[in-house]
């Protein structure tokens, strides 16, 4: 197998542009890819692309029509959707055309304008005769942050995880945010505006909830003996795990009505899998992550993605947090990019927001938000369903 | 409203006939587990003769967990206007399941972890051609 690089990343801003087609989007986020490699788009020889949830019968086919978007050239093309997994899973379908020797220089793109509010439902045009969990749950009205707020409960319960503890996620996601240009929300939160800010879904609050964005990614993929025609610096890929859910995982991940817990099987295990796996993949452990991107879908996923990832041990994540462990400059920095928190969920190609932020901070070039002297990068995507994605990079 | 007329959540959910309402689950006869809502096979990874039949679970539980529903949940739920906070929690059976559901008549300052609650089935919302949509539900005993 042949080991795979990243020559080229290219980032669309997250934010709200109701005047901008998502193709549009998608083509300015390739272009930059492409320049930053110096890759042409008649170079490439094979696109993955996230399959959207709301775009309708285009967004499905999202690689299909940017491949017609940047000119059409009969390339091979892949439509994935793995939830809010789809960048990390697009991420390792890239590695392993790019590892097989199957496809030369890869392309994997992804956009998406994710639905305003709460995620609503989708509709079911062949309705089973026993309802679906999606079905009962939508009519019960369990959007997906009651979910996270069930599991925060158990935290609370278990380890002492407060309020406050959560507030002080934002602000430190809201500190890194703002450093990032890319970033939809660029300023610092209070913890008292945090605190202050509306219960949605108790224990979670408004702030705590991160929003929903439209957003697009690129990344351009291809061995390392090929990179070397590229750049003297490529980013090298250590490790792409997916990751599924092991039977009598107590959590109730999105969108379960019933949990059947086992003794002994971790709480999101789909996560616990990916990570170690991930792990395992790259012959190296969590002592050696210089900065992890995690899913900060709400400020649960955070302390518990600590502990899922092992940076800290069972309900030890709010006394890490307290210390700073999490800070940029401490001891693992957690979305020196902002996260999801500032960046908000742009479903499809949220993957995308992490791998650009992994890529430019193995490269040093992150400015005042810069992890000093990072070496390796980890992120891992969460997505509903039991879909989970683990990437590690190294410079 | 009590003239409106009933629409269930869906088939095959809980049974009325010895009065009053029953969650329907999957046993499997092999592995002992319990699967809602009910299924044609047992998801056991290590169980292999995978036997199952439909019964009735007991009626009666404990909440494990809760959350508040503070905002309107979105479509296909009507809320009501003005909306007022829905309770969800996760109840555990004594058969080991843990089963999602709405609290029936339960504010969010009565709802407590450790509470024995019983299935109930009642109204999720009234939806725009005025039907009531009906499923289990859970209330203090």
């Amino acid at each position: 197998m042949k080991d795979v690089a990243i020559i080229g990343v290219g980032l669309h801003p997250w934010g709200k542009f109701p005047e901008k087609p998502w193709t549009q989007m998608a083509k300015e986020a390739i272009d930059e890819a492409l320049a930053d490699a110096g890759v042409q788009w008649k170079d490439i020889g094979f696109v993955i692309s996230g399959s959207q949830l709301w775009g309708g019968r285009k967004g499905i086919y999202s690689g299909t029509y940017t491949e017609e978007v940047m000119g059409n050239v009969g390339v091979p093309v892949v439509n994935v959707n793995n939830a809010c997994a789809t960048g990390g899973t697009m991420l390792t379908v890239a590695a392993m055309a790019v590892a097989s020797g199957a496809a030369d220089l890869v392309l994997a793109v992804s956009a998406d304008k994710s639905a305003k509010g709460f995620f609503p439902a989708l509709p079911v045009y062949h309705e089973e005769p026993v309802p679906s969990d999606d079905t009962l749950r939508w009519n019960m009205g369990l959007p997906n942050p009651v979910y996270w707020a069930l599991e925060m409960r158990k935290r609370m319960i278990k380890y002492g995880d407060t309020e406050e503890h959560l507030a002080k996620v934002k602000v430190l996601m809201s500190k890194h945010g703002k450093l990032n240009p890319k970033a939809r929300y660029q300023r610092e939160f209070t913890l008292e505006e945090v605190l202050n800010s509306a219960m949605v879904t108790d224990p979670l609050r408004l702030y705590e909830i991160c929003a929903t964005s439209d957003g697009a990614g690129a990344a351009i993929l291809c061995s390392k003996e090929k990179a070397k025609q590229f750049t003297s610096k490529p980013i090298y890929m250590m490790a792409s795990a997916l990751g599924s859910p092991l039977y009598g995982d107590p959590t109730a991940r999105i969108p379960v009505v019933s949990i059947n817990p086992k003794p002994g099987v971790p709480v999101i295990s789909e996560s616990w899998v990916a990570a170690h796996r991930a792990y395992e993949e790259a012959g190296i452990g969590p002592e050696d992550i210089d900065f992890v991107e995690l899913p900060d879908n709400s400020a649960w996923h955070v302390l518990q993605y600590i502990e899922t990832m092992d940076f800290c041990g069972e309900g030890e994540a709010c006394a890490c947090l307290n210390r700073g462990d999490f800070a940029i400059g401490g001891r693992i920095p957690v979305c020196p990019s902002g996260g999801f928190s500032s960046f908000g969920e742009a479903t499809m190609a949220q993957g995308f927001a992490q791998l650009y932020e992994m890529v430019l901070q193995l490269r040093g070039v992150c400015g005042p938000r810069q992890v000093e002297g990072a070496k390796v990068g980890m992120s891992e995507v969460y997505g509903a369903a039991g879909n989970n994605a683990a990437v590690i990079l190294r410079k | 409203m009590a003239d409106n007329k009933q629409v269930l959540i869906g088939e095959n959910l809980f049974d009325m006939s010895g009065g009053e309402p029953a969650l329907i689950v999957t046993h499997c006869k092999s592995c002992g587990d319990y699967f809602f809502p009910k299924t044609f096979t047992c998801h056991n990874p290590e169980c292999k003769e995978k036997q199952v039949e439909d019964t009735l679970l007991s009626r009666r539980g404990v909440i494990e967990n809760y959350s508040i529903m503070n905002y309107p949940p979105p479509p296909p739920f009507v809320a009501k206007d003005p909306y007022e906070p829905i309770v969800c929690a996760a109840v555990q059976f004594p058969e080991g399941i843990v089963i999602i559901g709405m609290m029936e008549n339960m504010t969010a300052d009565q709802v407590k972890i450790g509470m024995e609650v019983e299935v109930t089935v009642g109204t999720l919302y009234t939806n725009k051609n005025g039907e009531d949509i009906i499923a289990w539900k859970f209330r203090a005993v």
